[in-house]
């Protein structure tokens, strides 16, 4: 199925949620509409399943203007956050009622039914009520039934935003897998950048009621078009640093600079923000000379900082930096220790910078994060 | 602030039949910062609001500073609380608000002042003092629910339950660290319960992990990373946890699936490995070595998917009947379709006994 949504308006009141929306989807993608909590992300989602009316604007399904087609109609499945199950149904019950209602026979539902709960593991609690299954198991059963009716177009908002971090680690590779062997199209809304990462081909960027940027997930995520792109699909968040370009340097502070024909980068002399992210950033022992995990040829740019906090993240360690009043955000890929006040030098790989003007539009990305 | 002790304390919602909690024995010193860390269901709620007082355990007692609670109300331990959701008064405004807890000792005035607007000034909330909490945020009102909880100095401890589990994540980062701050600054006796590994390993130097009810390690985040007591604490902490595989114990090896770990003799003759044994191995997906080229003692894998996790590429591995993820940088060229060779660093493995033995951490030697 495709998907074409064209100059979409929705307002609720005097709240904005759709202005002018433009979104082109083809068959077989796995989108992920990134935005944080109260972007219209929901709202956008409803107007794709046919249970919201745009004020204007046209919805295409496969060419075909649906744009007032009921939602019963367009043959969408949705997953809520809050997972919705019959309480009273078992499990079966719950992954054949949309299956009963479009009229399948018997057969076909209990074959259908085993098979998508096979599919995302569940097919020892059939017999059992929702309210005896765990949260993880209940939206399992919720991702089921939309499974179950072979919908066209399956949407979910935020399905995994009430589960345990662990949980919600596991099941995005479930749903990933359980994606690739599906043919329908997937529309995920999430304000989380790893939901994205892990499961999506595409990512589109919602901000101000319009899709500011939109590709496959790993062009979006190394190249953002503007500063908003870079802050919302950011994991530990990217930092921006205000710059100035003057006599052929990229200058952070006196102490952090880089020559711009060094970035291979053509950049008019006046003010910019420097994009980058904590994984960008190294940090060493004072007077260390290269960074840890360095590759060759890398155009760092290192002066003294002071460690502000650390954190050890999972696998990783988040060092918070205070170098000439620029706060930055370092992460260094292992496990390890750095105290409060401590005086450390931090290394910023320029290669992966990308440098935007102040009012949010990207100029250019250095070398290791640019096209191609 | 004080020592906060729990002593053989078990407790059972049907009369004894199941254990939500089994036998805790944990203590936090005065003005640490620590966490409980688990999945739904473990425990770790329960044993929060035991310690807060709002549960009297089956079994056990709880101490502050080396003294029997175990029969007082929360009011009487002096605990504060901060929950999932914000609790605020709606119509107060945010000074208010944060003065409440105060007045309600019978602070006086100038105190309360003086205690308001440090509290405000910390968690950045100065702008919004005579703002009413309903004209708020969700993220501001909490930043008010945790500022209500630090805001006495004669407070016991303050209990963290889920408190970030409304904020999105970028506003996440930043409440995160004004919560570390704020205990740097302030020295109190806090413990947060969480499921979310991040919040706990960023907020607490010191962190109990929990699962079915038991507490299984309590450490540092740093220990809890390289030396996970229980092969489920290597796989709860850790994006992605752990690779865990079940294998036997040889004369001079470990037979996993169709591979031959060849480990040095001496690891099948420490104390605690008996040659025939079933045990399970662990390597963390960081330190699997990979590379496209043969080497001996390497096993070949093929990578069924890559997947970025923002700062590294993740592997997901087949081979010799074993599957298992790897972590490479991020500008690595590997594909799925590859099969590439697979080794696990000596000192990197981690052997517990099999699951029908406990799952208890093997200590063994490691011949160089």
């Amino acid at each position: 199925m495709s998907l074409q949504l064209t100059h979409i308006n929705k307002r609720y009141g005097n709240n904005i949620k759709c202005r002018d929306l433009n979104l082109s989807l083809d068959p077989g993608m796995f989108l992920a509409l990134i935005a944080p909590t109260g972007a219209g992300k929901t709202t956008l989602l409803r107007i794709m399943a046919g249970l919201e009316k745009p004020d204007s604007g046209r919805v295409f399904m496969d060419g075909e203007d649906v744009t007032k087609v009921h939602v019963r109609k367009r043959n969408v499945a949705m997953v809520y956050q809050q997972f919705i199950n019959y309480p009273s149904l078992t499990v079966f019950e719950n992954i054949a009622s949309p299956l009963k209602v479009a009229g399948y026979d018997a057969s076909t539902v209990k074959t259908r039914v085993h098979t998508v709960a096979q599919q995302v593991r569940i097919s020892e609690f059939l017999d059992r009520l929702p309210q005896q299954l765990s949260g993880g198991q209940q939206q399992r059963v919720a991702i089921a039934r939309a499974l179950a009716k072979d919908a066209k177009l399956i949407l979910l908002d935020e399905p995994l935003g009430n589960l345990d971090y662990k949980l919600r680690e596991d099941l995005r590779l479930e749903l990933k897998t359980i994606a690739s062997e599906s043919e329908a199209m997937f529309v995920y809304a999430t304000p989380e950048p790893l939901d994205a990462l892990t499961m999506a081909s595409h990512a589109a960027i919602l901000e101000g009621g319009q899709i500011i940027q939109m590709g496959d997930v790993r062009s979006v995520y190394l190249r953002p078009n503007q500063i908003a792109s870079g802050r919302y699909f950011s994991d530990p968040p990217m930092n921006f640093l205000p710059a100035t370009v003057s006599g052929g340097q990229l200058l952070i502070t006196e102490d952090v600079h880089v020559d711009v024909r060094k970035l291979e980068l053509s950049l008019e002399p006046g003010d910019y923000v420097v994009g980058i992210r904590p994984h960008h950033i190294n940090v060493t022992p004072t007077n260390a000379d290269t960074p840890p995990h360095t590759y060759e040829g890398a155009t760092w740019m290192s002066a003294a900082a002071t460690v502000t906090l650390s954190e050890i993240v999972g696998s990783d360690t988040t060092v918070h930096l205070e170098h000439e009043g620029v706060k930055l955000t370092a992460l260094s890929q292992d496990v390890g220790h750095f105290h409060l006040g401590e005086a450390v030098t931090m290394h910023l790989n320029s290669d992966y910078m990308h440098v935007f003007v102040p009012s949010g539009k990207l100029v250019a990305s250095a070398k290791a994060v640019r096209g191609g | 602030m004080a020592t906060v002790e729990l002593v053989n304390v078990a407790h059972s919602y049907d009369g004894s039949k199941t254990y939500a909690v089994k036998d805790i024995n944990l203590s936090w010193q005065d003005g640490v910062a620590s966490a409980l860390l688990g999945p739904s269901g473990c425990g770790k709620t329960t044993l929060l609001k035991i310690i807060s007082g709002l549960l009297k355990p089956s079994e056990g007692k709880v101490l502050i500073d080396g003294q029997d609670v175990t029969a007082q109300s929360p009011r009487e331990r002096n605990v504060a609380q901060v929950f999932q959701f914000p609790v605020v008064y709606e119509t107060l405004n945010v000074y208010n608000n944060l003065a409440f807890p105060l007045r309600n000792r019978g602070v006086d005035k100038a105190e309360v002042d003086r205690s308001v607007r440090a509290v405000a000034e910390m968690l950045e909330l100065t702008p919004y003092l005579k703002k009413r909490a309903n004209r708020l945020g969700a993220a501001e009102k909490q930043r008010i629910s945790m500022g209500r909880g630090i805001v006495r100095s004669d407070t016991t401890a303050v209990l963290f339950d889920e408190p970030l589990t409304i904020i999105d994540p970028q506003q996440k980062w930043h409440l995160r660290r004004k919560l570390k701050e704020l205990h740097q600054r302030l020295n109190l006796t806090m413990i947060y319960v969480t499921h979310d590994q991040h919040e706990a390993l960023t907020f607490a130097d010191q962190v109990t992990v929990m699962d079915a009810g038991e507490a299984l390690q309590t450490a540092s985040p740093e220990e809890l990373h390289h030396q996970p007591a229980a092969p489920f604490v290597g796989y709860f902490i850790g994006s992605p946890g752990m690779n865990l595989f079940d294998g036997k114990a040889l004369d001079g090896g470990i037979q996993l699936a169709d591979t031959h770990l060849p480990l040095a003799p001496d690891l099948a003759e420490g104390n605690s490995v008996q040659v025939g044994n079933s045990v399970q191995v662990g390597i963390r997906p960081e330190y699997v070595q990979v590379s496209r080229d043969a080497h001996e003692g390497w096993f070949p894998a093929t990578i069924t998917r890559t997947m970025l996790t923002g700062n590294a590429l993740m592997l997901e591995l087949t081979g010799e009947n074993l599957q298992l993820k790897a972590i490479v940088p991020e500008e690595s060229p590997l594909q799925a379709g590859e099969t590439i060779y697979v080794h696990f660093p000596h000192d990197k493995v981690l052997l517990y006994s099999s699951r029908q033995d406990g799952g208890k951490r093997l200590e063994t030697q490691v011949a160089a």
